[in-house]
């Protein structure tokens, strides 16, 4: 039999608190011991005990990190979904099953490969039967795969670090596993993995994690949370390395932390905390940033700094909790009544939710205005590599304060709003500092603070506003622009679909199409996306969300000559891309 | 001869600027009072930050201590901007004003929020019963039966912010009246001195809404129906107890965490500011009554505050420097090395 190495896709069907993730985990990270491209995405529902749970993991040589758009080997281990699992899938699929569920596997078209895995579970332990048969498919899949023995024990060793027992009985059920694979089922599998050379460099990482070790580099000095799925985990991985890495001289914490009472509690403790002269930050998502816009307002209208992470779920409204969008784009860049307009920054790999993770808070810092960081689901609470991250290679940038009244004796005709050096930004001074003090407010003020409703003062200000945000445009990060020569299409896109752009690139070169890609990295957006656009006869912008919210955002904001060769391919059904799905929809558009 | 605070300040360095309220306004007696308080305290200005929400009470931190940094904020939402403010400057004293509908209406979540957590703050609300910038709508604190100058009575029954502070184990709650100076002025002094959450609900008289004789927070009906629950007098750390003139009835001394004193002299029964049980029956009793009562009803000092439950370095946040915010490159390799050894 040819084998095809490297490249397949597996998909794990369990139900939710039956053990299933440490399993998945221990086969993803094995193949990653073995140098194997690999991928994981966690398709789980908002529930914490019962509902099903699907697994994604795909190895790919290309480095492909969408989920596979076939299912290769299929394992079923959930009753509850076990008819539908099974008739979704195509001739020749994998089945490793559950024999122990007493269901049918009516699919005489796929290899279909039974063990009683609950029943030899509990030969090694009866109370822990039930999650040990997980570990039965790891060892039918090592057998299949041919996963070397030492990543599998490495893998179990990292997922059980420490507790001794549990990686002596996992390891023995996943060798009593591929016993019984290797005696049964025999040498069936077209597919196999081959090592390659591993760099000792890349481990894996959430990208809610990468953020939070940013945060604390960027000096988070006060965070703000209510708990909100799926940006808990950024919230609680500062928690937990802020010990490390951030004690004061007297061994004190140097960054408070508060769980708010609410999300609009939240952002409203960021914006004290901004004003008086800290870095905060607040981590949420798309319901979140509803409640928040209040003070997003405050924030934009006042002129205050102040970090807001939005991890994107699926909405609208509650929506699908535990799903992935880019759905909130658009909110954020406009968030609050009135006028607004806010600096986003657009992460797409872990490396860059690191270094954004810094970056948010000497931009917001620079610009005295509310920064949001935009993640989602997939990029952030699912597993990706890096090379490690780098140290941040710019000192901190504290903006215009003035803490001596030297500095304040330097500046003429001051005012807390007076735009003295033409940029749009004004200088600030601290409360406590005695320096210029005033009373900050939402209402409409004059250029030193002062309550005003005069119609020239609100227009200039609004205006200055403007200028000011505008002004960050080619100071935030530049987009990542892939260019091909002869291409005249250009694909734009943002955040976490940079782990599907190789495949899908290639898919459109399959057909014929050669494109060049930007991925957009902040709003506003920088003049290179404009400089891409002028450069390519026609341009599609392709994002996870149902309404086209970048190519609305650039429609509005784009020369109108431009306008025209721009379109938008925009798609969601709340599960992270799948590269053939987007590929067909960018040629239904051009051909259309 | 000008006279001087133990900082060798006028009382003209506390005062703000002029007030856009109704004339007679019982708020703008509170910002006097507020001031006198500051001077009197001997607080450095710049030490202070006026914090508010939205609502004509929220405007008065404008018309006082011009020298302290403030931010009026949005409606209800004042208790969270003050704690991120303190989360990173624990060493400013705030100084806050919220209004009934700010702070028993859509603010309730974050005032019930701020309690629990003992925030170190003066909490001053100017409660007349009526949203008064909207022209005159009831709020959540007016008592049954009560009605204002045009329209009905109100039928719904009263928030009693104190009954609820007390609950929630704020550490110091007090009721007063804008027309009581001599109480107000002490019992904000003695706030003033004390560390974690501070309450004072202030009967303040909306003059042009409510200030009729079936209004039960009118002028005449809060002088005529104010149970006062003891006489207080403010004696500050820096003017020793022993020269202070003993009163010759009873009274007890309640000891601030500045080292200040705050005298309670009898006036009938005798009132346990440490006794829970008694600040609420005396609230309920007084309701009953359709009277106001007022003195400080409630004090458990010593508690910590919401930076103390943290563990926080002593420097405040704000003051670190980019060293001390900023691991080093080192630390960021080891935990590169930690995650490539996993």
């Amino acid at each position: 039999m040819d084998k095809i190495y490297n490249d397949f896709t597996i998909n794990v069907a369990t139900a939710n608190g039956t053990g299933s993730q440490s399993a998945n985990l221990i086969i993803l990270h094995s193949l990653f011991e073995m140098g194997v491209p690999v991928s994981g995405k966690n398709l789980f529902p908002s529930n914490i005990s019962g509902l099903p749970t699907w697994f994604i993991i795909r190895a790919s040589d290309r480095g492909y990190q969408a989920p596979g758009d076939e299912t290769n080997i299929q394992i079923v281990m959930n009753k509850d979904t076990w008819e539908k699992d099974l008739a979704s899938l195509d001739p020749g699929t994998i089945i490793i099953y559950n024999e122990d569920a007493k269901l049918p596997v009516d699919r005489d078209d796929c290899i279909c490969l039974g063990m009683p895995m609950t029943t030899m579970a509990r030969g090694i332990s009866p109370k822990m039967a039930r999650l040990m048969a997980n570990m039965y498919y790891v060892g039918g899949i090592a057998h299949l795969l041919g996963i070397e023995e030492d990543s599998i024990a490495s893998a179990v060793e990292q997922q059980f670090r420490g507790k001794e027992n549990a990686i002596s009985m996992n390891l023995q059920a996943i060798s009593e596993a591929r016993s019984y694979a290797s005696e049964n089922w025999g040498d069936v599998s077209r597919y196999s993995v081959q090592s390659r050379e591993k760099s000792d460099e890349t481990f894996l990482i959430e990208g809610n994690e990468a953020t939070a070790l940013g945060c604390i580099y960027g000096g988070i000095n006060m965070l703000s949370w209510y708990p909100i799925t799926p940006s808990s985990s950024l919230a609680e991985s500062i928690i937990k390395w802020i010990p490390k890495l951030r004690q004061g001289e007297d061994g004190g914490s140097t960054c408070a932390v508060v769980q708010a009472e609410d999300e609009l509690a939240a952002a409203g403790m960021v914006l004290g905390a901004g004003w008086a002269g800290g870095r905060g930050m607040t981590c949420t998502s798309g319901p979140g940033i509803s409640l928040m816009s209040e003070f997003i307002g405050l924030f934009y209208f006042s002129e205050v700094p102040g970090v807001i992470w939005d991890i994107n779920r699926t909405g609208p409204s509650t929506g699908l909790p535990t799903r992935t969008q880019q759905g909130d784009l658009a909110m954020c860049y406009e968030a609050s009544h009135g006028d607004t307009q806010h600096i986003v920054l657009i992460p797409g790999t872990v490396d860059e939710c690191f270094e954004f993770g810094w970056r948010a808070f000497d931009y917001a810092e620079r610009f005295q205005t509310l920064v949001f960081g935009f993640g989602d689901l997939d990029l952030g609470m699912n597993r990706w590599s890096t090379s490690g991250f780098v140290y941040p290679d710019q000192d901190m940038d504290r903006g215009k304060v003035i803490r001596t009244q030297k500095e304040m004796d330097a500046i003429p005709n001051f005012g807390r709003y007076r735009d003295v050096d033409g940029d749009g930004i004004a200088h600030r001074t601290l409360p406590g500092s005695g320096l210029a003090p005033i009373l900050y407010r939402g209402t409409g003020h004059d250029e030193d603070g002062i309550y005003s409703e005069d119609p020239q003062v609100y227009y200039e200000a609004m205006q200055r506003l403007k200028r000011k945000i505008d002004g960050s445009r080619d100071i935030l990060p530049a987009p990542v622009i892939r260019e091909e020569d002869e291409g005249d299409v250009g694909i734009i896109f943002y955040g976490s679909m940079e782990n599907s752009i190789v495949e899908i690139d290639d898919l459109l070169e399959e057909r014929g199409l050669s494109v060049s890609t930007c991925r957009v990295r902040a709003l506003p957006y920088h003049s290179e996306v404009e400089q891409f656009i002028e450069r390519h006869d026609r341009v599609v912008v392709m994002e996870i969300n149902r309404d086209g919210q970048l190519y609305g955002i650039l429609r509005k904001e784009l020369p109108s000559h431009l306008i025209p060769k721009v379109h938008s391919v925009a798609y969601s059904d709340g599960l992270p891309p799948k590269a053939r799905e987007y590929a067909n929809r960018v040629f239904e558009v051009l051909e259309g | 001869m000008v006279k001087l605070n133990v900082l060798n300040l006028e009382k003209s360095e506390y005062k703000g600027g002029k007030s856009s309220l109704c004339p007679g306004c019982g708020h703008d007696q509170i910002s006097n009072i507020i001031i006198q308080a500051a001077w009197e305290n001997g607080i450095k200005p710049e030490g202070i930050a006026k914090m508010s929400g939205i609502g004509c009470s929220s405007k008065t931190p404008a018309y006082f201590l011009a020298k302290s940094h403030g931010f009026n904020t949005v409606h209800g939402r004042m208790p969270s901007v003050t704690t991120g403010a303190n989360m990173v400057n624990k060493d400013l004293s705030f100084i806050a004003v919220s209004g009934d509908g700010d702070t028993a209406s859509i603010g309730i979540g974050q005032f019930i929020h701020a309690i629990r957590r003992n925030l170190d703050m003066v909490y001053i609300i100017e409660n007349n019963g009526v949203y008064g910038l909207t022209k005159g709508q009831y709020s959540a604190t007016v008592e049954k039966g009560s009605k204002k100058k045009k329209g009905t009575a109100n039928e719904q029954a009263p928030i009693d912010l104190c009954a609820m502070a007390v609950n929630l184990g704020c550490t110091f709650v007090a009721r007063s009246f804008s027309g009581s100076k001599k109480q107000l002025t002490a019992l904000l002094r003695a706030a003033m001195s004390h560390r974690g959450m501070a309450i004072i609900d202030v009967i303040s008289p909306c003059v042009t809404f409510a200030n009729n004789d079936e209004s039960y927070r009118s002028y005449n009906y809060v002088k005529s129906n104010d149970e006062v629950l003891h006489i207080v007098d403010y004696i500050p750390h820096f003017s020793p107890l022993s020269e202070v003139e003993v009163p010759e009835g009873e009274f007890s001394d309640i000891s601030l965490f500045d080292g200040s004193t705050l005298r309670l002299e009898t006036v009938s029964d005798d009132h346990d500011p440490r006794d829970a049980v008694a600040a609420l029956r005396a609230i309920h009793e007084a309701t009953q009554d359709g009277r106001h009562v007022t003195g400080l009803l409630y004090y458990n000092p010593d508690q910590p505050t919401a930076t103390d439950t943290l563990g926080l370095t002593q420097t405040p946040l704000m003051g670190l420097s980019e060293d001390e915010l900023r691991p080093s490159p080192e630390s960021l390799e080891e935990v590169n090395a930690g995650f490539r050894a996993r």
